[in-house]
């Protein structure tokens, strides 16, 4: 039934009173960082790039975001071969233990990241282990591992086991059948999976405040800035850290899209 | 077709924990045959094609394709293959990878592997520029054709099926069997088929095995099932079907509640005085006037008729609330049959008697 002419009107309206809600807060940090003046007042009297120009020449911020992107690349890349052997241990495979399992690894995601945060310090500090970048990478994983392993557990659930049944049946042996057949099925997950865990933890807060040690990721020093030493650094990086997340989001969606059109023409083609 | 065994199973058992799925299945299926399994769900047919592929271990007995034995070797070296219910065909490769699949697993040249699909392609009706075509492209009955000429490729020396049409509408269902079944004939392979539709097994099987909790009632050709099941459960699983509880008389008579019968009757191969099933199909039911003699005779009153479409099915209340089905052609439809009393007749030659009834 199509909408009629008011439906449509006020439906409208409410989705943009949705964005506008989403999105303000994000504009206003935009304005702050382009302002020239130290502190935010409307009207924006004078506009200006320089802290643009200090963010960039910076070294705090260039290590800032190498820390924060190291950690952000290990945590994805650990993550992702955690969930494509976690997956298939959650959905695929029939074995004793397996509802415990299927309980156990998604408990770290219910657990308050302050407290997980705590109890890890703890952990390391009990272990004997200073807290550094690498401790926050395990951190990371406890919490973003489980994540990822349920985005590709939902990808493994929708495809037939009699497809890895049938490529066994026509002669394929384990290695085979998992290069074949298993990775590209389970691809679109494990891009998914991969790009939830870079996002997780490149604007996680809460873990790399315990664990990080002496080291610091840009959400941390955003907010050590705020506490105390406030300069329109601090939204200028703000956008900029939003800013490199939305080119990884689109860099995913362009693949796809140019895998999708490549295989396209190639069907056109013949 | 030659009549010594080329896939033969002696005591074949499955257990799954304490359940035990077959009971010791005896089985010979000859080279170029099309032999079909049938049997309700849960009667073990299914655990059977698992274990004849590969695809689970045996508990107990042995399974041999022509002299070797092959129940421990791993599916991925037996030369055979099966199309499995859900097809499992590849949803991230072409029509033409899925069909070359198994050649490219031999390394075969790309080249040799083309020209091999093409032939497949037209072996099973489906044009050359399929090659590219996704397989969510593709409907029902093409994606049937392609699981088909995928597992062609890969030259099985016996071809499984695993109720591939058991998804399809029934007019498409109607076609593949007669495809299939013409496909046999033109690739002279051993073809063996699981359903629980005993049509499908009609229409295409050379031989049947009718299975009921884990073994095998009976194994004949289609026509011997229908005509001399061997039992109640296969007598009524072969479609519709009256039966009679009778017996023996010392005289070798046979008699039954309500049904007279002619002196001279005698069963034959049942010993004096035991019980038994008489069994007669619906279309051997004769609709008797008066004078008409029959072998057996009963009376009756019609409770109710279905139209089949080519055929006219009634359902007649017998002596001692015995419900009779009579199926007869459209053409020699009783008129306003339903209320009616009739007298129904039949002869001994189109009854079939099963023993310990």
């Amino acid at each position: 039934m199509p909408a009629s002419r008011s439906t449509r009107i006020v439906l409208f309206v409410y989705g943009l009173l949705i964005i506008a809600l989403l999105y303000l807060p994000l504009v206003s940090v935009g304005f702050a960082s382009v302002s020239r003046a130290r502190y935010l007042s409307f009207p924006i009297r004078k506009y200006s790039t320089k802290w643009y120009t200090s963010a960039l020449e910076s070294s705090t911020v260039t290590d800032l975001f190498w820390t924060s992107l190291t950690v952000a690349a290990i945590v994805t890349v650990v993550s992702v071969v955690i969930a494509f052997f976690g997956a298939l241990a959650f959905a695929r495979y029939n074995w004793r233990y397996r509802t415990t399992f299927q309980k156990l690894i998604l408990l770290p995601i219910f657990f308050p990241q302050t407290v997980l945060g705590l109890a890890l310090l703890m952990w390391f500090n009990s272990l004997g282990i200073i807290p550094t970048w690498k401790t926050a990478v395990v951190a990371h994983l406890v919490w973003i591992a489980p994540i990822a392993t349920l985005i590709v557990a939902i990808r493994a659930y929708s495809f037939d086991p009699a497809l890895e049944e049938a490529a066994r049946d026509m002669g394929a042996n384990t290695g085979t059948i998992l290069r074949l057949i298993t990775l590209p099925l389970l691809l679109p997950g494990l891009v998914s999976a991969g790009l939830f865990a870079f996002l997780l933890s490149w604007g996680n807060f809460p873990l790399s405040l315990f664990t990080t040690g002496a080291d610091s990721t840009l959400p941390e020093w955003l907010y050590a800035k705020m506490v105390s030493g406030y300069s329109p650094l601090v939204p200028t990086l703000g956008i900029m850290s939003v800013a490199g997340s939305f080119v990884i989001i689109m860099v995913a969606l362009a693949v796809a899209w140019l895998m999708r059109a490549n295989r396209e023409s190639k069907a056109v083609q013949n | 077709m030659t009549d010594t065994a080329f896939l033969r199973l002696r005591g074949v058992v499955k257990k799954f924990h304490s359940f035990t799925a077959l009971h010791g299945i005896d089985l010979d299926i000859r080279e170029g045959e099309f032999f079909t399994i049938v049997g309700p769900s849960g009667s073990g047919k299914s655990t059977m094609i698992r274990l004849l592929v590969g695809m689970d271990d045996v508990t107990e007995g042995q399974i041999h394709l022509r002299d070797e034995r092959i129940d421990q070797m791993p599916a991925n070296l037996r030369p055979t293959c099966m199309v499995f219910q859900s097809l499992a065909l590849f949803p991230h490769m072409s029509v033409g990878q899925n069909i070359e699949f198994p050649l490219k697993l031999r390394k075969e040249p790309p080249a040799q592997r083309r020209e091999r699909v093409n032939e497949l392609l037209d072996l099973l009706h489906l044009p050359r520029s399929y090659y590219d075509k996704r397989i969510s492209q593709c409907s029902g009955g093409e994606r049937q054709r392609i699981a088909l000429a995928r597992a062609l490729a890969f030259d099985p020396e016996i071809l499984f099926f695993d109720e591939p049409l058991s998804a399809l509408d029934y007019r498409l269902r109607k076609t593949l069997e007669k495809e299939l079944k013409d496909l046999h004939h033109r690739t002279g392979k051993t073809f063996v088929y699981i359903t629980h539709s005993l049509e499908e097994a009609m229409v295409m099987s050379d031989r049947i095995a009718i299975m009921k909790d884990g073994r095998i009632e009976q194994i004949a050709t289609a026509d011997e099932i229908y005509r001399r099941p061997v039992s109640r459960f296969v007598a009524e699983f072969m479609g519709e079907v009256n039966l009679f509880n009778v017996r023996c008389g010392h005289d070798g008579a046979v008699s039954g509640p309500g049904l007279s019968t002619r002196g001279d009757l005698t069963a034959e191969g049942l010993p004096a005085g035991s019980e038994a099933l008489l069994m007669v199909r619906p279309e051997y039911v004769q609709f008797a006037a008066p004078s008409e003699q029959y072998d057996y005779i009963l009376q009756g009153r019609v409770r109710e008729e279905y139209i089949l479409g080519s055929r006219i099915q009634y359902e007649i209340e017998g002596p001692q609330d015995k419900r009779i089905t009579v199926e007869k052609l459209r053409q020699n439809r009783l008129d306003d049959a339903v209320g009616k009393q009739v007298r129904l007749g039949f002869n001994a030659e189109k009854t079939h008697l099963i023993g310990n009834g």
